[in-house]
């Protein structure tokens, strides 16, 4: 501590203005991040455990919401159908959004339109792509059926109307919706693999398939861990895709635990009960995220 | 030390990523104001409505009052329509930016604002009213009345008479139960032979289907959890749409077919829906929205012939509520507007525009067959006049959920994902999971 005093003292104050610098350059995202999203958050931390029907005070009423939670069985619907929705949709956006950032990383013409074009889904207004949508899969009258009966196919699926198709149809708008937010992501990561890889490998003789898997994939990890657990999380809490699309499906076939919250909520007017089931969905999400941390973590390791 | 500090700086990471992913986007309220001035004249009350283009009669009741007291205006805010008022209203009132004056859009979210505590007492405006206003005892909790009604549909069953003649059926006579209506739907189809055009149509709403069934059946009670009663109404409306007599669910909610497009432009030559369609069908005409025909109402469909002579049938009273956030100098004035929004003068004012109005009375009932377009055949009168209307659902603070967990099984049954039986079944096991186990 006497000897390097002087050298010791720099490297401290230049530690703490590193630091300062730090703070001041996200401080405006974290203080807008912090007013309207960490603290509505706490906010329904400590809603989850009060009845409230959002005029007036709320009552503290303890562990009693996720009592009622873990007995009802709607939210056990919810919960199935939110884990089957992301089940499947996260492996198919995955592959449909890589496929095409490897299709338009070439020398096409019109690669940009086609960029752009892939991207159009993703800004498009959710409520139009879900009329759209809707009218498409209309059983009788619809293209998709219409095609589908063309090919040759007697009993063309219900698709919204039926409660077995209603979530394939939800995932299947889904993953069209997002593939091209995905694929810009999956097109960054596909620049930084080094081309001297792909030669070496085309001069040791591998094929295309070969490339993909012992170069690309590879190289593409730490793109491929973002982007699914960004899919991951995106996926859990779907809300307005089946909202507009299918309000919850025939019955109860597409109802998600993102709805299930708004349901307790909006509709029947118990915010506590349904904070508690936002709760559960954080929950369930921090979870994921936990483990395909440590996953990558020990891949990487 | 610095390894448990990266670590936890990664948790923080993780978890402030988990957190931005649930975030959730919240949708804009209008705001309102309550453009006040102090307790001399002139007064400025706000009132909420909706969609005011197509539905005249908030205007009109503002108008209609301002006429008769000229030192109070009314200004009415335009609110989003259909589920999305009530949403709205609630934000609003929890944010305290909601108008002076509001209206009850449905009676199932009455007891959501009472129970909030976001309507005023009006027991001394409801005791001036004499049985002449129907519905006013709907809106009384507890000894009090907090808001008073305006408006009180029923629901009829609207033929065209063009079509039934084409088909060569005979016209409802007033007698019908629900074998005859169901008997005529598949005669017509038959009659009318045209692809497009359908017996009867049965919009998407679950009261379309339980609303009569709440109403007729003897015993009925939604909070109880038995709905076995509504077997028959929904064998009977799947066997419709198998026959082909009406529109299948599936078809009409993926293309979003609305009912006044289907009965105006003669789609379909009988539908039953609720009183207040009158005056929109009339003001379709009016914009070429609909077609010109001759048309009328009748009662709807009984259970049997006792109930002929006061045809039962359901539909909620509309109300008026005053918002308890309302400066103490406007109290008066707007309590003047709810002592004259279910008297007569507004019920005329209301039938000048097609609207069935709370107050009933024969100068009301004239005043609105006076109307231009309106069928002045005597069972339309009949039907206008006689029946007896029960609310769509009890006022309890179970309705609402229940209400969900029977939405949820009138989509299961008209889509034909799930049988009757299973979906009664179901819908009864949940509701006494849900709601009445708590």
């Amino acid at each position: 501590m006497s000897v390097g005093e002087a050298p010791v003292k720099i490297r401290r104050s230049g530690k703490a203005r590193n630091k300062a610098v730090g703070w001041m350059f996200i401080l405006p995202n974290f203080v807008g991040f912090a007013i309207l999203t960490l603290v509505p958050i706490l906010v329904l931390f400590y809603m989850a455990f009060t009845e409230w029907n959002i005029f007036g005070g709320s009552e503290w009423v303890g562990l009693e919401n996720f009592r009622r939670l873990f007995g009802d069985a709607s939210f056990y619907k919810a919960l199935t159908n939110t884990l089957y929705y992301t089940g499947l949709h996260v492996p198919l956006t995955l592959a449909v959004s890589l496929g095409l950032a490897i299709l338009l990383n070439s020398k096409l013409r019109g690669l940009a339109f086609f960029r752009t074009a892939a991207f159009f889904p993703y800004i498009t207004s959710i409520v139009a792509v879900a009329l759209v949508w809707n009218m498409l899969f209309s059983p009788d009258s619809g293209a998709i059926n219409q095609g589908l009966s063309a090919l040759g196919i007697d009993n063309p699926p219900g698709w919204t109307t039926s409660t077995t198709w209603a979530m394939p149809a939800v995932i299947i708008v889904g993953t069209w919706r997002e593939a091209g937010y995905y694929m810009l992501l999956f097109l960054a990561g596909l620049q930084t693999v080094p081309r001297e890889l792909y030669e070496a490998a085309f001069s040791d003789g591998a094929n295309a398939w070969q490339r993909f898997i012992h170069v690309t994939l590879p190289c593409l990890r730490p793109t491929t861990y973002f982007v699914t657990i960004l899919l991951t999380i995106q996926s859990l809490k779907v809300f307005d895709l089946v909202l507009v699309m299918t309000n919850g499906g025939p019955g109860q076939a597409t109802l998600v635990l993102a709805q299930f919250t708004y349901q307790k909520g909006f509709i029947e007017n118990q915010f506590g009960y349904g904070s508690s089931a936002a709760v559960v969905l954080f929950l369930i999400s921090l979870a994921v995220t936990i483990f395909q941390f440590l996953y990558n973590k020990r891949r990487d390791a | 030390m610095k390894h448990s500090m990266k670590w936890g700086a990664g948790l923080v990471a993780v978890a402030s990523l988990a957190l931005a992913g649930c975030a959730s986007n919240g949708d804009s309220t209008t705001a309102t104001e309550s453009t006040g001035t102090s307790s001399q004249d002139p007064v400025t009350l706000s009132m909420a409505g909706w969609s005011l283009d197509s539905t005249p009669e908030f205007q009109t009741l503002a108008d209609a009052f301002h006429a008769a007291n000229p030192d109070i205006t009314i200004e009415v805010n335009e609110y989003k329509s259909g589920d999305d008022y009530d949403t709205q209203m609630i934000a609003d009132l929890a944010a305290g930016s909601a108008p002076d004056l509001y209206v009850l859009k449905t009676l199932k979210n009455f007891f959501t604002y009472q129970d909030g505590g976001q309507l005023l007492d009006v027991s001394d405006v409801a005791a001036n009213y004499d049985s002449s206003t129907n519905g006013l005892s709907t809106y009384a909790v507890d000894g009090k009345t907090f808001a008073v009604p305006y408006r009180q549909d029923s629901w009829y069953l609207y033929y065209d008479k063009d079509l039934f003649d084409q088909a060569g059926v005979g016209y409802p006579d007033g007698t019908w139960t629900w074998d005859d209506y169901a008997a005529a739907a598949g005669e017509l189809k038959v009659g009318l032979d045209g692809d497009d055009v359908f017996g009867t149509y049965q919009h998407g709403w679950q009261s379309t289907v339980q609303g009569l069934a709440n109403a007729q059946s003897p015993g009925a009670d939604i909070l109880s959890g038995d709905f076995g009663y509504m077997k028959p109404f929904y064998d009977r409306a799947v066997a419709l749409q198998d026959n082909g007599a009406q529109v299948d669910f599936n078809t009409l909610s993926t293309n979003q077919l609305s009912y006044q497009s289907q009965f105006g432009t003669q789609k379909t030559a009988m539908l039953i829906m609720g009183s207040w369609y009158v005056g929109a069908y009339l003001t379709q005409v009016g914009t070429g929205d609909a077609l010109e025909f001759n048309w009328g109402i009748a009662p709807a469909p009984q259970l049997d012939a006792s109930t002929t002579s006061n045809p039962v049938t359901f539909a909620d009273p509309t109300a008026i509520g005053i918002n308890p956030a309302i400066d103490d100098s406007k109290v008066d004035a707007a309590k003047k507007f709810l002592a004259f929004i279910g008297g007569e003068e507004a019920g005329v004012a209301l039938a000048n525009i097609g609207i069935t109005s709370a107050y009933a009375s024969e100068t009301v009932t004239a005043a609105y067959f006076a109307l231009d377009g309106v069928p002045n055949d005597d069972l339309s009168k009949f039907t206008f006049s006689t029946h007896e209307t029960v609310p769509e659902n009890p006022v309890s603070a179970d309705t609402a959920a229940v209400q969900s967990i029977l939405g949820d099984m009138h989509s299961a049954i008209m889509s034909e994902g799930t049988s009757v039986d299973d979906a009664i079944a179901e819908a009864e096991a949940r509701v006494k999971n849900e709601v009445l186990n708590q």
